[in-house]
């Protein structure tokens, strides 16, 4: 049969007798991503780990009650000797399921309590912080890169000019602030000092994807899908949030999942210089503490330094492996 | 060309100007009370107050301003308040233009401050920048050509896990391992060229150099890698093969160059931002660099010490900005049309 005549009649039933009925199978982009994450065993084992803090973070609670540990419960007089070091485990004594990673020289408390709640400190503040900082980067990025004109020079000028502001410095500068202000109520300081831990965080944060979106926006505002919408009488922000954001969750995606070690990067060094959450157990002010006990009780510092370092690393790796899914010119 | 130049200094003005007012905005007008920031942390009331009008903090916040506009462009002279100055001489300082502050407490403008403090910042920097930058590039460039192989894993692997490391951490072991238990380099301890010579120098900033290189260098080998990887997929790089280039020419004459570009932005934006002094490299090893001069005016509660460093660095940070954008434009002749 001609082509013709097989489109017309239907396909010919002796050359072909089972014609292929039924649906092609097309995947979104969002799919074709995830099936290649996901058959990436690297990028597995990561988002495994990830999981686990994450898992570690939120029964915090329920971890301390399984090891029978109990947080910031030492008490310096009977948990410490006369040289402050503790009376059970490490660094004079043996292992001991009562306090599996040692108690804490000074004070007593425990350290595997420490190290969970910390977990969950760290994954708190980066989280929102990073949530935060994504948010106001789409939105500042999409509403510069569609807006020719004052909107985009307006803010492409604030964008450089957070770039210029020296992040470590003014960070510290402002925890000092805080104490003074807040020095007669410790409680409202603990709210204020991680609360501005997150803005302090957002605020150097955002620049990066905003930058990132304006550019993609500039470049996918000039496409017939946009002019369509235009001319069919869409509003600006429909647009904005139907049209072009969509086409904007790849590179959203791949920020998020590297802006997060950074930032839980960032936050440790801030407890380390001091600037950290006061009140709550974190991995950074466990480092700093631990640092003059380095000689002699190496597993106070090492345990919150163990943390740190294989949530980045994971965190990190996992974005990388994110950022290959999406890039259709890399293949595995 | 020249028309572009112009243009990007004239916005970099802006953005100093700008960005000197939102540091002052921020710093005179938050819920502490600026002079008490200044005075030290055990002030008497009256010596609050004396340091309020020294510093000119009882004025206006424009006014403020504009006194410190004045000063970066032909230098001023404190005590701020006139009335002060006219009642005792003696006291009165000469600040230099750029006049950058008064720190109150240590009796001297910033200037000087940072001038004592500057040579061991840059000396760390100088060190940290060339081997970031050597050794990043470089294994960035075989980690691009061996792709996928065990190199390639390895290389990025170990400098990932190296950025993992809180600096302060990398730091603490290189001077407990490698300095003091294996003795391959002696005690840290800034030694100026001056006093020990070019060899001693640099012996001393090799341990916070390699610490301060450690968290860069990830970045550079991961771009390096990502750029040449994409530029040997180029087109031009298959006309250059096809003509019969060999395999190492190729890589440094055109894939090389063309990953140039960013790496030069980035490149201008870190060095700016390590010259404005490590604070963790040199609070770790203790040198009394920009960044210790930082967290002990943060520490001592010394506003202006603070004030002119984040000033210092801003405007260290535009104006690499200009000049990696001017050399953007000779490197990419696309640029120049914009």
């Amino acid at each position: 049969m001609t082509v013709s005549e097989v489109l017309i009649q239907g396909p010919d039933p002796e050359i072909d007798p089972e014609p292929r009925t039924g649906e092609v199978a097309g995947r979104s982009p969002m799919r074709i991503a995830m099936d290649r994450l996901l058959s990436d065993k690297v990028a597995m084992i990561c988002a495994g780990i990830v999981l686990l803090f994450v898992l570690i973070a939120i029964f915090a609670p329920l971890l301390c009650k399984l090891f029978g540990v109990e947080l910031r419960a030492g008490d310096p007089v009977t948990d410490t000797d006369s040289f402050n070091y503790p009376v059970i485990g490490p660094p004079n004594y043996g292992f001991t399921w009562e306090a599996p990673l040692g108690l804490e020289p000074n004070s007593g408390n425990d350290l595997l309590a420490e190290w969970f709640y910390g977990a969950r400190t760290s994954l708190l503040v980066a989280t929102i912080a990073t949530v935060v900082s994504t948010v106001v980067g789409v939105v500042l990025g999409l509403i510069a890169g569609y807006s020719r004109g004052w909107g985009d020079r307006v803010i492409t000028f604030m964008i450089d000019l957070f770039l210029t502001l020296p992040f470590l410095l003014v960070a510290i500068a402002i925890s000092p602030m805080l104490v003074e202000r807040w020095r007669e109520n410790p409680t409202m300081l603990d709210n204020a000092s991680l609360i501005a831990l997150i803005v302090i965080l957002s605020i150097f944060g955002w620049m990066g994807l905003a930058r990132l979106i304006r550019g993609e926006v500039i470049s996918l505002r000039e496409r017939e899908f946009i002019e369509a919408a235009h001319v069919l009488g869409m509003p600006t922000h429909r647009i904005l949030f139907k049209e072009l954001l969509p086409n904007l969750v790849a590179p959203i995606v791949v920020s998020f999942s590297l802006s997060l070690p950074a930032t839980i990067a960032a936050e440790a060094t801030l407890a380390y210089l001091g600037v950290g959450v006061t009140g709550r157990p974190s991995w950074g002010q466990t480092i700093l503490r631990a640092q003059s006990w380095f000689d002699e009780y190496p597993l106070y510092l090492y345990a919150p330094i163990v943390g740190i370092v294989v949530l980045v690393f994971a965190l990190n790796l996992l974005g990388d492996a994110i950022r290959d899914a999406f890039d259709p010119k890399s293949f595995r | 060309m020249v028309a572009y130049i112009i243009r990007r200094v004239i916005v970099g003005l802006l953005m100093l100007v700008a960005m000197s007012f939102i540091v002052f905005a921020l710093f005179m007008k938050n819920p502490v009370d600026p002079a008490q920031f200044s005075c030290g942390k055990n002030c008497p009331p009256e010596r609050i107050e004396e340091t309020r009008q020294a510093l000119g903090y009882d004025q206006p916040l424009l006014v403020q301003w504009g006194a410190f506009a004045k000063g970066v462009v032909v230098g001023r002279e404190y005590p701020a308040d006139e009335a002060m100055r006219e009642a005792n001489p003696e006291l009165v300082t000469e600040c230099a233009a750029p006049c950058l502050g008064y720190s109150q407490q240590l009796q001297m403008t910033v200037n000087d401050e940072i001038a004592e403090a500057a040579p061991v910042s840059i000396s760390i920097a100088l060190v940290a920048v060339t081997i970031w930058v050597v050794f990043g590039v470089l294994f960035g460039v075989l980690a691009a050509v061996f792709k996928g192989t065990l190199v390639d894993r390895g290389v990025v692997g170990a400098t990932l896990s190296l950025y993992a490391f809180p600096t302060f951490f990398v730091g603490a072991l290189l001077i407990n391992f490698v300095a003091i238990k294996w003795g391959i380099f002696p005690a840290p301890g800034y030694v100026t060229i001056a006093e020990g010579g070019v060899g001693e120098w640099l012996l001393q900033l090799m341990l916070p150099g390699f610490t301060l290189a450690a968290v860069y260098m990830a970045g550079y080998v991961r771009m390096t890698r990502a750029f040449v990887l994409e530029s040997m997929s180029e087109d031009y790089i298959r006309t250059a093969k096809s003509k019969g280039l060999k395999g190492g020419k190729v890589l440094f004459k055109h894939a090389l160059r063309a990953a140039l570009t960013p790496l030069v932005t980035m490149f201008g934006l870190d060095v700016a931002a390590v010259l404005g002094g490590a604070i963790i490299t040199e609070d770790v090893f203790n040198y009394y660099g920009l960044g210790k001069l930082a967290v002990t005016a943060n520490e001592t509660y010394d506003l202006p010490t603070i004030v002119g460093l984040v000033l210092l660095l801003g405007a260290l940070v535009i104006i690499a900005n200009i000049v990696v954008d001017v050399l953007y434009a000779f490197i990419d002749p696309r640029v120049r049309v914009a």
